[in-house]
């Protein structure tokens, strides 16, 4: 797999809503796409995901290197072997860390200027 | 999902590329698929989540179409990360540059200074060629502006001043042009105001400055009715001298000036930023048309006319139109006009076309200093490509890619290029500098005040250096990363000759080559302007003083008032101590004055095809004695020739061979002035010439000055002491005769001579300069190269010297090495040289482009300087020590 360039992680910043989900999805360790879709629309937010617009989200994603595909499979049983498996890269860990700090910091100076209290 | 279902889905997903298709389109049908169970199992509407699945397929899958990736976003930014990490290179690679140029800072700045004398001249010169070729017109629209002449096929003359008659009718029967006006370059005499003053004016017809496009910026310009007798007795003050000789009076506009001894209105003051291509003109009058009461002239040429086509009118179709007046022109006056037409030319081109070609010389000149200064600078950086052929072989070993290699090492070249580009601008500067000191004032062209380093200039300079930097570094960023990584290890760090010697002897046949080239433009000039120099005047120079009187109409209206006046002053000269002939002239010879007329030569039908005529002069009695003009026959004009006697003339060599050939023109006559004035030859003079030293003479008549009074006289003097010495008693003895006489000219005739080859002594010593920089610099790099060559050998001439060969047979091998590479370049560059030559035939004098001497000469210098350049390293290499060499 070639190596992701060399860049900056702020400059991954701010990432789309999608991608940030899909990368705090796969924290948790590897997961096939549907398992992916189930587990952000869960978290609510989104509406509905549609395949094409997801994959597409998915391909941007291999492509930056935040995520690749996994050789690794589940236990025989539960696998499928039609599903692809995806886990994050060190890379994407980092974006994703970086993203939730940056997320982080604009709810503490949301809150600082109370306009979380004020909102109840 | 059901099989049709899956279909139908499978269709959406046409929307996506195959290769999306094929990764993804599994997992996508799979996931609809689950979507569409869920939707079923929850109850809501099929149709809808179709409708979504359908606008997510076309969405999505033309996005992954025609932008990559999964979004436009992540797309720039990618650019933008590719385009950084380029710029994070070439910092770096600037940065290493900068580190190994600061390592061997002697060699570093003997080639930033190299490049700075190639790079600056360059710039000195384009500045001259933007300032006063590219710069556009300083006038609106300046493309619509044309200069329009009477054209004379038979004569091959397109570009002659144009008759005011000619011209009135020019006016009434062209259709092509919002306007046209003439004008006439003459002089006023500015007095009421402290010292008198002579200034050179405009007359112009009312029109001309809004055919140009100018607008005063105090007042106005002229009204048609100003033109007209009598009400013409108002003038338009130019800036400078509104600036220098009223202060800049806001109030100057209503107020009288004495012009001529004539109170003159200031009706307007131009603009600042008003140029003009003849730059002497300080003020400007309407030019009146008024002959004395008779019709205007056909036959006397002196306008030179301007127009401003109509919009949408090209110079095609101007021509055309003044093609059909011209000739409508000839047919009703077939006595004056017989083959004369109208040509129009572009302004543009008629301004700049004194100087067009000399500055482009120049500028491809100071190209091959240049390119030789390029040359150095390859063969230097050659000789320390050398000495890392084993870094960079480490680098590609390691993994760095050629093409990486050699931008590297194009970085170093351009880097140094532009270290030279910033040293250049010094010189630059200097040679500006330079450039306005001599650009003669003579030449009328605009543009010669506008010379500056300015952001066009500057742009140049910075485009001039990155294409030095990549010419010069071209040949070592090539060699370096070609290079065999694997010999260049195993040779360990040691450099063989081979293809590098090779490479460094073409550089000494390439810089050799150059040099002959532009030595041989430059040699050719000086042999041009010593051939002109040394053309035989016909006058002499040395010696003489020359001052002009005019005389202001108000004061001497009549012809006896200024004869008496003209009597006086010579009279007065002639008294001074130091001088011992004075004499007067109306045209001083290389001064530039002229007018011409045409003759009818007694006893000969007037030949309209072969049109005779001649240039007049007004002279003193003791005219042609002061100048040394020798009378080959007849006799002399007498004191007795005055207005009551017989009208006589003698006339020059050239008029007697040309109009009466092979007999004796004593005693012939022939009238002037349209036949009413019938003159005699008294007496031929030898040719002066008048127009300059390069420039042929025509037929000249000399008539006694009581015979035809001008208002102005040149005296010349000529002394027994240092003419300049005499200056201030001259304008002495003219202020005793009338204090209120303007101060005019006075000057040796050295300087009026000197002043008429200024143009060609200007070019002459421009290219002297660049093709003595041209042969400083060739003979650097043909030392360098032979040095290096030398220290290349060292060990084999060690070998040589131990098997017995004579120190002086090893000299001799590495001066034969030199010079037969220079005699390559000297046949490829005299070969060159003489058909790049034929080209500027324009700008030499009676030499050829093969000039012998100058090739000859050319080649001995050259031959000469490799000579001395190999001395040095050859004497090195006969002492070399056999020992000490081989030990290594």
């Amino acid at each position: 797999m070639t190596r992701a360039p060399h860049i900056p992680i702020d400059d991954y910043l701010p990432l789309k809503p999608l991608v940030f989900e899909v990368l705090l999805a796969l924290v948790e360790g590897e997961r096939h796409g549907w398992s992916l879709v189930r587990d952000v629309q869960q978290r609510g937010g989104f509406g509905r995901i549609m395949p094409g617009n997801f994959y597409r989200t998915l391909r941007g994603m291999l492509a930056e290197h935040l995520i690749e595909e996994s050789p690794d499979r589940p236990a025989l049983a539960e696998d499928d072997d039609r599903r692809r498996y995806f886990r994050l890269t060190e890379l994407g860990e980092k974006v994703a860390a970086a993203e939730a700090r940056r997320l982080q910091a604009a709810v503490l100076s949301a809150r600082a200027k109370k306009l979380l209290t004020r909102r109840g | 999902m059901r099989r049709s279902e899956q279909l139908l889905y499978r269709l959406l997903l046409l929307a996506f590329p195959a290769q999306a298709r094929c990764e993804f389109g599994d997992d996508m049908a799979r996931m609809f698929s689950e979507q569409l169970g869920e939707a079923r199992a929850a109850g809501r509407s099929e149709t809808r989540i179709w409708l979504s699945a359908a606008v997510d397929a076309l969405r999505a899958g033309l996005a992954e179409r025609f932008i990559p990736f999964h979004s436009r976003a992540v797309a720039a930014r990618r650019e933008s990360r590719r385009w950084r990490w380029w710029v994070h290179a070439f910092q770096q690679d600037v940065r290493y540059a900068f580190r190994l140029l600061l390592k061997q800072p002697g060699i570093t700045a003997i080639a930033a200074l190299t490049l700075a004398l190639g790079i600056g001249a360059n710039t000195a010169i384009f500045s001259a060629v933007n300032a006063v070729l590219l710069r556009p017109l300083p006038y609106p629209d300046a493309h619509r502006l044309v200069m329009l002449y009477e054209k004379r096929l038979k004569e091959g003359v397109l570009d002659n001043v144009v008759s005011p008659a000619d011209f009135l009718d020019w006016v009434k029967m062209q259709q092509s042009f919002d306007g046209i006006a003439a004008l006439t370059p003459t002089t006023v005499d500015l007095t009421g105001t402290g010292e008198p003053v002579r200034l050179f004016a405009g007359a112009v017809s009312p029109p001309f400055f809004e055919i140009l496009g100018i607008v005063p910026s105090l007042g106005r310009s002229f009204l048609a009715e100003e033109s007209v007798d009598g009400r013409d007795q108002v003038v338009v003050l130019g800036y400078k001298l509104w600036q220098e000789h009223y202060g800049k009076d806001a109030g100057i506009v209503g107020k009288k000036i004495l012009l001529s001894g004539r109170p003159h209105e200031v009706v307007g003051v131009l603009p600042a930023t008003f140029e003009f291509p003849d730059t002497t003109i300080g003020l400007w009058v309407p030019l009146s048309f008024a002959n004395g009461g008779r019709p205007p002239t056909r036959t006397g040429h002196f306008l030179n006319v301007y127009g401003r086509m109509k919009k949408g009118v090209t110079v095609e179709q101007a021509r055309g139109d003044m093609d059909r007046v011209g000739a409508q022109l000839e047919a009703q006056y077939p006595e004056a006009n017989r083959n004369h037409g109208v040509h129009v030319a572009d302004l543009r081109g008629e301004i700049q076309a004194p100087v067009k070609d000399g500055l482009l010389t120049l500028l491809a000149a100071v190209a091959f200093v240049l390119l030789i200064a390029c040359v150095n600078v390859a063969n230097l950086l050659l000789a320390k490509a050398a000495a890392r052929r084993r870094e960079m072989a480490v680098r590609a070993a390691v993994g760095a890619g050629r093409w990486r290699l050699a931008g590297q090492a194009l970085t170093e070249s351009v880097v140094l290029a532009i270290l030279g580009g910033t040293a250049g601008l010094l010189v630059a500067y200097w040679g500006i500098e330079v450039l306005r000191q001599i650009t003669p004032r003579e030449v009328q062209v605009l543009g010669v005040d506008q010379l500056k380093l300015d952001p066009v200039v500057l742009g140049f300079t910075f485009a001039l250096s990155i294409v030095s930097g990549l010419v010069f570094g071209l040949l070592p960023a090539w060699h370096l990363a070609s290079q065999d990584v694997n010999e260049s290890l195993k040779e360990g760090g040691r450099s063989p000759g081979g293809i590098r010697r090779r490479l460094r002897l073409s550089l000494v046949v390439s810089e050799i080559a150059l040099a002959s080239l532009l030595l041989v433009g430059a040699g050719l000039t000086l042999r041009s302007f010593q051939t002109v120099l040394q053309a035989d005047p016909g006058s002499r120079q040395e010696g003489i003083l020359t001052a002009y009187v005019s005389l202001p109409e108000v004061r001497y209206p009549d012809d006896a008032k200024r004869v008496a006046a003209f009597d006086e002053i010579e009279q007065r000269l002639a008294a001074l101590p130091g001088v011992r002939t004075v004499g007067g002239t109306s045209h001083l010879p290389l001064s530039g004055q002229d007018s011409r007329t045409g003759v009818v030569i007694e006893g000969r039908e007037p030949t309209p095809d072969t049109p005779t005529r001649a240039h007049p002069r007004a002279v003193t009695l003791d005219y042609f004695n002061t100048l040394g003009i020798r009378l080959i026959e007849g006799r002399n004009i007498a004191a007795s020739d005055t207005g009551e006697t017989p009208f006589v003339a003698v006339i020059n060599e050239t008029m007697a061979k040309r109009y009466w050939p092979g007999i004796s023109p004593l005693g012939k006559r022939f009238f002037t002035a349209g036949g009413t004035v019938k003159r005699e030859v008294i007496g031929v003079v030898s040719d002066v010439k008048h127009w300059g030293f390069d420039r042929p003479v025509n037929p000249e008549m000399y008539f006694p000055q009581r015979q035809m009074v001008w208002d102005g006289l040149t005296f010349v003097l000529a002394t027994d002491v240092d003419p300049v010495t005499l200056t201030a008693a001259v304008r002495e003895q003219l202020k005793t005769v009338d204090k209120d006489l303007p101060l005019s000219s006075v000057r040796t005739m050295a300087e009026v001579a000197s002043r008429s080859v200024a143009a060609r002594r200007s070019a002459m010593l421009l290219l002297g300069i660049f093709g003595a920089l041209a042969l400083v610099l060739a003979a650097a790099g043909i030392y360098a190269v032979m040095a290096q060559l030398v220290a290349l050998r060292s060990a084999e001439i060690g070998v040589r010297l131990t098997l017995g060969a004579q120190p002086f047979t090893v000299m001799r091998l590495i001066l034969r090495e030199g010079l037969v590479h220079s005699v390559i370049g000297l046949a490829l560059g005299l070969g060159t040289a003489v058909i790049v030559m034929r080209a500027f035939r324009g700008m030499l004098f009676r030499v050829s482009p093969a000039d012998p001497l100058t090739l000859g000469g050319v080649a001995l210098l050259l031959l000469a300087t490799t000579a001395l350049a190999c001395m040095v390293p050859a004497r090195r290499a006969m002492r070399v020590d056999p020992v000490k060499v081989l030990r290594f």
